[in-house]
C-alpha cells in the first residue's frame, strides 16, 4: 500500500486549506486515488495559525489524520517550527524561500526544496496565488500527482474568472519544481 | 502546462479566420503599415500620431517595460485590428489599465474588434488590474457597443476633452468596467475556504 501523508501549514488568508483541498481533490477526484483532508484553523480568518492534513493513498484510508508526514508544504516559520519535529526522517518540506527558514531547523536526513512562491505570484499580478504557485511546486517536485488531475483541481476549485492566472500560477510552480529534481 | 490562451484562431462573422497573438517588437513593421493605411478619417481622434517611427518607438519601448500588451489580429499575415493596454507600473493608478482599440475599416463588422478586446481585458485581469477603462467619443458607435458587451458602462462625459486632427472638438466618454469582484471571489476565499461549501 503506498500511502503519502501531507501537512499543508502556514497562516490564515494565505489559502492553506484551498491548497490542500486541491491536492486531496486532484489525488481523489481526478487521479483515481483515495484521498482524506483534514483542517485546522485559529478564530480569525486572517493572520492565524492555519494547516491542513492531507493523506493520498492508493488504497481505502481508515485514519484520516497525519501522524508523521511524508511531506510538509510551508508558508510560515511558525508552521515549520510547528510541524517540523512531526517529519519522517527521510521526509521532504517544500516551503516558500522568503517565508520560511529551514537552515539549522530540520534533522539532516530530511530533504528541504524552496521556491520563491511570493516572487512568481507578484511577478504574475496578484500574491493571492502564492498557494497555487505551492501547490505547483508540490505537483512537480513529489511528482505524486499527474499534472492534468492537479489542473483539473485548480480549475475546478477556483473562481470563475481567475482560472487563467491560477493556471500560470500552477505551471510556475510545477516547471519549478520538476527543474529541481533534474 | 498551459500559459495563455494565445495565440489562436479567431472565426470572424465573413467566415474567414484571424489569427490572434501578443505583439513583439518584431511586428512593429507591420503595426507601421497597419496604422499608415488607415484613413484620416479613420484616424481624427487618436491620442497619438500612430503612423510615425518615433510613435513606434515608444509604443515598443513601453512594451519591452511591461506598460503596454497588445495583442494584434492578423488576416492573410496582414495586422488587421490591435487592442493594447496601457498601465502604469507604480503609483495611485496602477490598479486601472487604460484599453485602446483600432480595427481596420475592411474588417470592421466581423467580430475582430470584440475577439480582441475580449483578449486583452482577460489578460488585462490576469496581471491584477482591478478597473479598466476605454475612452471614446459619441460618434463611434460600434466601439461603445464592443465595451458594453464586455461589461463597460459609461462612468463620465468631459465636454469638449477631445479635439481632432483637424481642429474640431468633441466630448470625451469614459467607458469603465471594474473588474475586481472577479479577485474578490479568491480573496474572500482564502481567508475562510471550507471546502463543503465551495461553490462556483
Amino acid at each position: 500500500m503506498t500511502k503519502t501523508e501531507i501537512r499543508v501549514g502556514g497562516l490564515g488568508g494565505q489559502g492553506i486549506i484551498l491548497c490542500g483541498s486541491i491536492i486531496g481533490k486532484a489525488a481523489a477526484i481526478y487521479a483515481g486515488k483515495h484521498a482524506t483532508m483534514i483542517q485546522a484553523f485559529g478564530p480569525e480568518a486572517r493572520g492565524s495559525a492555519c494547516s491542513a492534513q492531507i493523506i493520498v493513498s492508493d488504497e481505502a484510508i481508515g485514519y484520516p489524520y497525519v501522524r508523521r508526514p511524508d511531506v510538509l508544504v510551508l508558508m510560515s516559520q511558525d508552521a515549520l517550527i510547528q510541524f517540523a519535529p512531526q517529519i519522517k526522517p527521510d521526509g521532504l518540506v517544500l516551503h516558500e524561500e522568503e517565508l520560511v527558514q529551514t537552515a539549522g531547523k530540520l534533522p539532516s536526513t530530511v530533504r528541504a526544496l524552496a521556491i520563491p512562491a511570493t516572487r512568481f505570484a507578484e511577478e504574475l499580478g496578484r500574491r493571492l496565488v502564492l498557494n497555487i504557485v505551492m501547490v505547483g511546486f508540490f505537483a512537480g517536485a513529489t511528482g505524486l500527482l499527474p499534472q492534468e488531475a492537479v489542473e483539473k483541481a485548480v480549475l475546478d476549485s477556483v473562481p470563475k474568472g481567475t482560472e487563467s492566472l491560477n493556471l500560470q500560477a500552477l505551471g510556475k510552480g510545477y516547471d519549478y519544481g520538476r527543474a529541481l529534481l533534474a | 502546462m498551459k500559459n495563455t490562451e494565445l495565440p489562436c484562431i479567431a472565426r470572424l462573422r465573413n467566415g474567414k479566420s484571424a489569427t490572434l497573438a501578443l505583439a513583439e517588437a518584431s511586428d512593429g513593421a507591420l503595426l507601421l503599415e497597419f496604422y499608415r493605411s488607415m484613413s484620416e478619417e479613420d484616424r481624427l481622434v487618436l491620442k497619438d500620431d500612430v503612423t510615425t517611427a518615433e510613435w513606434l518607438d515608444r509604443f515598443l519601448a513601453a512594451l519591452h517595460r511591461g506598460e503596454a500588451l497588445s495583442v494584434v489580429g492578423k488576416l492573410d499575415g496582414e495586422i488587421r485590428g490591435e487592442a493594447t493596454l496601457y498601465r502604469t507600473l507604480h503609483g495611485w493608478a496602477r490598479h486601472v489599465g487604460e484599453i485602446r482599440l483600432n480595427v481596420d475599416r475592411s474588417a470592421r463588422g466581423q467580430g475582430l474588434g470584440l475577439e480582441l478586446a475580449r483578449h486583452i481585458v482577460k489578460l488585462a485581469i490576469d496581471r491584477g488590474i482591478d478597473k479598466l477603462v476605454a475612452h471614446m467619443v459619441d460618434s463611434q458607435i460600434a466601439a461603445k457597443r464592443t465595451f458594453e458587451k464586455l461589461g463597460f458602462h459609461k462612468e463620465a462625459e468631459l465636454p469638449g476633452h477631445v479635439k481632432d486632427i483637424l481642429g474640431k472638438k468633441y466630448d470625451l466618454l469614459v467607458y469603465a468596467n471594474d473588474v475586481s469582484y472577479i479577485w474578490s471571489a479568491m480573496e474572500s476565499m482564502l481567508g475562510d475556504f471550507r471546502p463543503d461549501r465551495a461553490t462556483r
